[in-house]
């Protein structure tokens, strides 16, 4: 095992009711590196993010953070080693303002930050007093981002933020992904829109029915023709 | 061997009247997913209307079970349409819903201590048939067969009910998903007001039999009556009417198996059951049971 | 604030002679107040309450009984007994809504059934409670209460404001949120259950102190956990004064109506519960609030 990777993934699996979601997940990261999960629904892509993250706990295989199992720790432990992620569906503190939000994960994420450089980075400076619930869901999914970065991450997962977003965030979006790999932090993207994964990184892993199907260039992923059938099937 | 042979028949036969107790509950939270916390009180009520059915108008108690199912629609619907579908739209309906009930129990306790008094009041066992029906060499009160009886008949009617009939198909259906329900074209309200007046009948017919099963019916039964009910429907799994039956049978013979054994902690047994099936099982008896983190 | 509160009770002895009254006042804020830390700042509803009112009364009792401890120092003890009692009852912190309150009910049920059952007499008194009364202080057990209701008060003014309760305030919006904004969930419920469970353990002991002579029902009965259930709904969850005025407030109202026929003020709240729940979910405070008015 490379002691450089970040994080890295050994036959991870997952069951539901006995039906396996995730099985025999494997793949490793460095940081600053971006890496795009693709796949159709139900093949596993969210449930891999909630098992790295912590959300849910692995039946099997091992997961590591610089060389450290962290397979069986709690996932606020796990945001204080440094992995954080955001939600396809993005869950805000409703009520509390926009800096609250991000105060909570700054206050308890275990690291200094300066939480009005981050909501200046994320584009919601000007609603920082607005309660969250107020905002609307391309903007709360930011919001996600945004929390998530006030807790220093060095691993990001970033579960589907473009969906719903129009051409020119999208855009911004990418810059600011781009740029937070810059500064070092690997990040882990579950995307629908090749496009937009196209624009970010040329890495992708193919899931399909729980199990890694290809692993390479998006290039290469959309003349695979196991690939190519997984789409069109799923 | 007789006294657990006495104990296996007793809870058999006890197991099938707290099914009883329990079911009505369990069809008002699968319907509604709110727990109806007055509900050990409407038995209470149940057992009263037995009780003045005998002691004023000197009819066989059993006729309560008409009075039962009378009362709670002139009970139930309105009460439903007073709090329910406000209920709905607060923002936490299964919290608010169980402290709104637990109020309404506080007030029919109240209402009952004014209006009958805290004594114990009892109904002769030979009401409900003089003799006493053995078997396996136990022999028991006609009352404990005829309230066993009438149990399984309230549980087969209401699964006939809902596997027979076309409301009955529509009720299972919002059980199963409500959002779903109403959007396949159920009336989800209509359907809501039946299981809770189906629900409070049920509480009410089993009240009948509450002076011949626990020797009496006052009005501080009503907690005690709602926790065990609670606790049958969790053993049985909540949210599933016909699980009912198997929580009842477990309750009725650990019951009974205690009474017999060790008599001075019997009275812990629903509460125990209880604590150790949700800690046990929390997620087998219901998704929701459990926080999601 | 906690001042003016503590003023109040200090003086008010001088101007009502009904001290009891007062003293019972004392204790129905102090457990409104505690049952206010768990269900205000983290949703868990205690309907089971009273068995920790309970075990600080048994528990103080018996160590002035068994052990000779002086009685304040028991009063403690008490207190460590609940809180000792609410660890082993840890794991009910797993279950969510109202399976927490109703296996939170049955394990106070379970606590008295134990406590009260003939087989334990010796130890426990048994159905005929226990008799105290040679550490009778009525003065002394006055004062006690008193610093147990403004420690409460104190320890939700801190909940109200501090990162502590911040973290609770996020837990309570959205759990996985919160624990993606790195607190450690399991360990801040488990703190304030057992501060909870803490505050109505001495409350119980001081009680006990003060009647010094009680039957099982007298520290056991369900009806303690319904009082401070609808007294901290009716000011208020989750703010620091509406507990203290829900509890104020309703009392006198008991005492003013409810010492002859209780079963009128029985009606009266169970009715209460109702309309609060239907119109007024957040307590009479926040119609304040809904004016604007900051309410702490």
């Amino acid at each position: 095992m490379s002691s450089e990777a970040l994080i890295e993934l050994k036959g991870v699996g997952k069951r539901f009711n006995g039906l396996a979601v995730v099985q025999d997940l494997g793949f490793s990261m460095q940081a600053g590196e971006i890496l795009g999960l693709v796949g159709p629904n139900g093949s596993g892509k969210t449930t891999a993010i909630n098992l790295i993250s912590g959300v849910y706990a692995v039946d099997a295989g091992e997961i590591r953070l610089q060389g450290q199992r962290i397979e069986r720790l709690a996932a606020f432990r796990r945001v204080h080693l440094g992995i954080n992620r955001s939600f396809q569906v993005p869950k805000p503190f409703r009520a509390m303002t926009v800096a609250e939000n991000v105060t909570v994960a700054a206050e308890f994420g275990g690291s200094k930050v300066d939480t009005k450089q981050i909501l200046d980075d994320v584009g919601l400076a000007a609603d920082r007093d607005r309660p969250a619930g107020a905002l609307t869901v391309n903007h709360q999914k930011m919001l996600d981002l945004a929390r998530a970065l006030a807790t220093s991450p060095k691993l990001l997962l970033v579960d589907e933020i473009g969906a719903g977003l129009n051409p020119g965030e999208l855009a911004s979006v990418a810059d600011l992904l781009l740029a937070l790999a810059r500064r070092g932090i690997a990040l882990i993207v579950v995307e629908h829109l090749l496009k937009f994964l196209n624009r970010i990184t040329d890495r992708v892993i193919v899931l399909n029915a729980g199990r890694l199907l290809f692993e390479g260039t998006l290039a290469q992923a959309s003349a695979h023709p196991e690939v190519v059938a997984a789409f069109l099937g799923g | 061997m007789q006294l657990l042979e006495y104990a296996l028949v007793g809870g058999v036969l006890y197991g099938l009247f707290f099914s009883l107790v329990g079911i009505g509950l369990n069809v008002v939270f699968g319907v509604l997913r709110m727990i109806n916390l007055a509900h050990g009180q409407f038995i209470v009520l149940g057992g009263f209307g037995a009780w003045l059915l005998y002691q004023d108008l000197h009819l066989n108690p059993i006729f309560g079970v008409v009075l039962a199912v009378l009362g709670a629609v002139a009970v139930g619907i309105p009460l439903y349409w007073a709090v329910v579908p406000r209920l709905q739209q607060s923002r936490d309906p299964e919290m608010l819903s169980f402290i709104l009930f637990f109020g309404l129990a506080q007030m029919i306790d109240a209402g009952a201590l004014l209006a009958f008094g805290a004594s114990e009041r009892s109904i002769p066992n030979g009401t409900l048939g003089a003799g006493s029906l053995g078997i396996l060499g136990q022999a028991f009160p006609d009352s404990w067969w005829v309230a066993a009886t009438v149990s399984v008949l309230a549980i087969l009617g209401l699964y006939l009910f809902l596997s027979r009939t076309r409301l009955g198909y529509a009720t299972r259906a919002v059980m199963a998903n409500r959002a779903e329900a109403l959007a396949s074209g159920i009336d989800v309200d209509q359907v809501s007001v039946l299981a809770f007046v189906i629900g409070l009948a049920l509480a009410g017919i089993a009240g009948v039999f509450v002076p011949f099963l626990l020797g009496s019916v006052s009005p501080s039964l009503g907690d005690a009556l709602t926790t065990t009910s609670f606790a049958v429907i969790i053993i049985g799994s909540l949210g599933r009417p016909l699980g009912t039956v198997v929580g009842g049978l477990v309750f009725g013979l650990g019951t009974m198996l205690m009474e017999t054994y060790f008599s001075s902690w019997s009275s812990l047994v629903p509460y125990a059951l209880l604590v150790i099936i949700v800690l046990v099982r929390p997620a087998g008896l219901l998704g929701r049971a459990v926080r999601e983190a | 604030m906690l001042v003016v509160l503590g003023l109040a009770f200090l003086a008010l002895p001088h101007v009502y002679a009904n001290q009891s009254l007062l003293f019972t006042m004392m204790t129905f804020i102090a457990l409104a107040q505690g049952l206010n830390l768990l269900y205000g700042f983290t949703g868990y509803l205690p309907f089971g309450y009273v068995g920790f009112f309970g075990a600080g009364a048994y528990g103080m009792s018996l160590l002035v009984l068994h052990a000779g401890m002086p009685a304040l120092l028991a009063v403690l003890g008490g207190g460590i007994a609940a809180a000792a009692v609410a660890v082993i009852l840890g794991p009910l912190l797993r279950l969510s809504g109202a399976y927490f309150s109703i296996a939170n009910l049955a394990t106070s049920q379970i606590l008295y059934l134990v406590v009260a059952n003939p087989a334990l007499s010796p130890v426990t008194g048994g159905p005929y409670g226990l008799k105290i009364e040679r550490v009778f202080a009525p003065e002394a057990a006055y004062l006690t209460m008193l610093a147990i209701m403004l420690i409460a008060s104190a320890i939700a003014i801190f909940f109200r404001v501090s990162r502590f309760g911040l973290g609770l305030r996020a837990m309570t919006e959205d759990r996985v949120s919160a624990e993606m904004a790195g607190i450690d969930i399991v360990r801040a419920r488990l703190i304030v259950w057992l501060v909870s469970a803490a505050i109505a353990g001495l409350a119980g002991s001081a009680y006990a102190w003060s009647i010094s002579v009680y039957y099982p029902q007298a520290v056991f009965g369900l009806q303690i956990s319904v009082f401070a259930i609808v007294f901290a709904l009716f000011g208020g969850v989750g703010t620091v004064i509406g507990p203290i005025v829900g509890a104020a407030a309703l009392y006198a109202l008991y005492n003013a109506i409810g010492i002859t026929v209780p079963q009128y003020f029985e009606l009266i709240y169970g009715f209460l519960i109702v309309v609060l729940v239907l119109f007024l979910p957040d307590g009479v405070l926040s119609l304040l609030e809904r004016r604007g008015i900051r309410v702490l």
